[in-house]
């Protein structure tokens, strides 16, 4: 479970102060998906980025599991991130001059996995996103759509309980992008992994269970959908 | 982060820039070039000198002298001094303590040395060879008899014995001048003419002398007194690539060497002066017995001393060359700081990836420390490799051109020191990778990210 209580967060100082987030509450069951969604500047990447612990608010709390992971030591976070978390951005940021392999890896190393372990685990997670033909190959050779697929293998290789995904389906066209949710909203629903994604896209938001919108910083309303609009991961769609 | 991961990921990240990654050890190249070289010459330069007093001085010899000045060349004893009879003044006007017979007998007493030999001041006049008619002049030394020498013909006594007083060994080169294949001048007798110091004679002597002989006897006794000495000719040394003493002079028995100098400079003021003394040391260290010798009033240089010597000269030069190789490793420095600092700004995204992904800031500067230390590895292996094959191809080019003889090698090349480079230049090229490593540990993902 994720507690988001009185968030705030300002940039800038005494005139030019500027709040991205302002006592921002909410509660987020394990397991499910949210969209975050808002206008570019409302405060949703902020947020994202607060709840991962890579930035630091002025004042509220974090509560994952129980614990504030905004008053963890920085070593603290890093770990928590390492173990706990994973990111899909809308550039993908896949490492074009590596291979597959290499790209799913970095998780695993980051996190100290041995080295043992971590084959096994990095083909399961290219053959979940059907990429299990192209370990060897160049990320730079990659279509778009397969890129974000790798970076999908490499945000779930590490079994995370908490998947960012920041515009998941941006840089994508609509066929491509379909394919991209049901891969996200299938993996996350069979691994009961909680699926938070940050959007300005109406439909994508729909179709989670839990849609946040913002607005200039602040919660402008909560909305839970019914669970039959999501989808199952159907292996034949994907391209 | 384990560090095997991050040194693969360093290795990768490299081979993915492969012309930048190579341009830039190429500057560390250069200076590792240099500097192997160097030390290759050092150590062949070193082992050469430690070959070339090995075969020409016994490693327990002393080299005696009173004055201490004359192993510092910086401390000279011009200016006003006391005069003292015993001193030999040179031509530029400084003076040198010289040893006495009382020094010599003093020096003989002692249980510390033995083979004690002066260094006589031998002159003559010009010598003869039974068969040949002309004259011909050569310096002349007392045989030692510490170092065994090889020879072209004829044979020398065991070690540490000396030749008849009535022998002599002539170097190799002698027998060319003289048109003589060396084993034809075995058993063939040399007449030396030695020429007693021409001393003013005195009132009285003249007056006597033009009563006796009349003007003839006068022009004899101005001339100056001459003696014939008849030696057989012992053996001919043969040259030896590393032999540094006595290939060029005719060698007498040293108690041949004490009657010609004690003739030629009967009457004069150096009559029974030496200027050294060489001896052996015995029963203990020769740098027990130099100190001993010091606290006697004597100053002794030993076959390690004279290895210092040599040794000063050639870290002198090394130390040029260094000099050289140092500077050009801190334009490399540079160049590295300035290419880790581009990769830096290249990588923002992947540096923000992996920090997001929870890659710890100390990891990242790891990543980079080490691309740094690859960079060096490189450079270091470049250039070490480079100068060896060349200096192993020119190896015998050099000896040939400098006549070194045939074992003897001027670049040695070991493994150790070239490891031991290698290794250092890893150092540099991390300390110069440590201010981009810096910065890119201190890169806020969030900002990383954002850069589309």
């Amino acid at each position: 479970m994720i507690e988001v209580t009185h968030l705030t967060k300002t940039y800038g100082k005494k005139h030019n102060v500027f709040t991205a987030l302002d006592d921002v509450s909410f509660t987020i069951p394990d397991g499910a998906s949210v969209a975050i969604i808002g206008k570019s500047g409302s405060g949703k990447s902020t947020l994202m980025h607060a709840m991962s612990g890579l930035d630091r608010p002025q004042q509220g709390e974090v509560n994952v599991n129980g614990e504030d992971i905004l008053k963890l030591k920085k070593k603290a976070v890093d770990h928590f991130r390492a173990t706990q978390m994973s990111f899909i951005f809308q550039s993908f940021f896949v490492q074009a001059n590596e291979s597959c392999f290499d790209n799913v890896a970095l998780p695993l190393e980051i996190a100290s996995v041995p080295s043992r372990e971590r084959k096994q685990r990095i083909i399961d997670a290219l053959e979940a996103v059907e990429l299990g033909d192209k370990i060897k190959s160049k990320a730079k050779n990659l279509s778009g759509g397969q890129k974000q697929r790798l970076a999908i293998a490499r945000a779930i290789v590490n079994k995370p309980k908490i998947l960012f995904a920041d515009e998941p389906t941006g840089n994508l066209d609509s066929t491509t992008s379909d394919t991209i949710e049901d891969l996200l909203f299938g993996y996350t629903k069979m691994n009961k992994t909680t699926l938070i994604i940050v959007t300005h896209d109406p439909d994508l938001a729909a179709k989670c269970d839990i849609e946040i919108r913002i607005k200039d910083g602040k919660i402008e309303s909560i909305k839970e959908h019914k669970k039959a609009a999501i989808k199952p991961m159907t292996a034949g769609r994907v391209q | 982060m384990k560090m095997r991961d991050i040194v693969r990921r360093a290795g990768r990240s490299l081979k993915q820039a492969k012309a930048r990654t190579l341009l830039t050890s190429l500057a560390i190249a250069v200076g590792a070039f240099a500097l192997t070289l160097t030390i290759a010459a050092g150590q062949g330069a070193r082992q050469y000198a430690d070959k070339l007093i090995g075969s020409n001085v016994n490693p327990k010899a002393l080299f005696i002298v009173k004055d201490e000045t004359i192993f510092s060349p910086t401390a000279t004893n011009t200016g006003l001094r006391e005069y003292n009879p015993d001193d030999t003044v040179l031509s530029d006007g400084s003076a040198v303590k010289q040893l006495t017979q009382k020094d010599i007998d003093a020096l003989s007493k002692r249980d510390d040395l033995e083979n004690i030999e002066p260094t006589y001041n031998l002159s003559m006049n010009y010598l003869t060879v039974e068969g040949d008619a002309k004259k011909y002049t050569s310096s002349l030394a007392a045989y030692g008899a510490t170092i065994l020498s090889d020879t072209a013909a004829g044979t020398l006594p065991s070690l540490g014995v000396q030749i008849g007083e009535n022998e002599v060994v002539m170097p190799e080169d002698f027998a060319t001048t003289l048109g003589k294949r060396p084993a034809d001048l075995i058993g063939k007798k040399l007449t030396m003419t030695v020429a007693k110091a021409a001393t003013p004679p005195t009132e009285e002597e003249i007056a006597s002398i033009i009563a006796t002989e009349g003007t003839a006897g006068l022009a004899r006794l101005s001339q100056g007194e001459t003696k014939e000495i008849i030696l057989t000719i012992k053996a001919v040394k043969k040259k030896t690539a590393t032999a540094l003493t006595a290939s060029t002079s005719l060698e007498v028995s040293s108690a041949k060497a004490r009657e010609i100098a004690e003739y030629t400079t009967q009457g004069t003021n150096e009559y029974q002066k030496y200027f050294a003394v060489s001896a052996l040391a015995k029963n203990s260290e020769p740098d027990v017995v130099k100190a001993a010798l010091k606290d006697d009033g004597y100053t002794a240089q030993t076959a390690k001393d004279l290895q210092g010597v040599i040794f000063a000269v050639v870290n002198t030069l090394q130390g040029i060359v260094i000099g050289f190789a140092i500077v050009a490793l801190i334009a490399s420095v540079f160049g590295i700081i300035n290419t880790q600092y581009i990769s830096v700004l290249e990588r923002t995204q992947q540096i923000g990836l992996m920090k997001a992904l929870g890659m710890r800031g100390r990891d990242v500067a790891r990543l980079f420390r080490y691309e740094a230390a690859w960079i060096g590895f490189l450079g270091g292996a470049i250039g070490a490799g480079g100068a060896t094959i060349l200096g192993v191809s020119l190896n015998p080019w050099i000896t040939k051109t400098l006549s070194l003889g045939e074992e003897n090698a001027i670049l040695v090349f070991q493994p150790l020191p070239i490891i031991g480079l290698i290794i250092g230049l890893m150092i540099i090229a991390v300390i110069a990778g440590y201010l981009p490593a810096r910065k890119a540990a201190r890169l806020d993902p969030i900002e990383a990210l954002r850069t589309e």
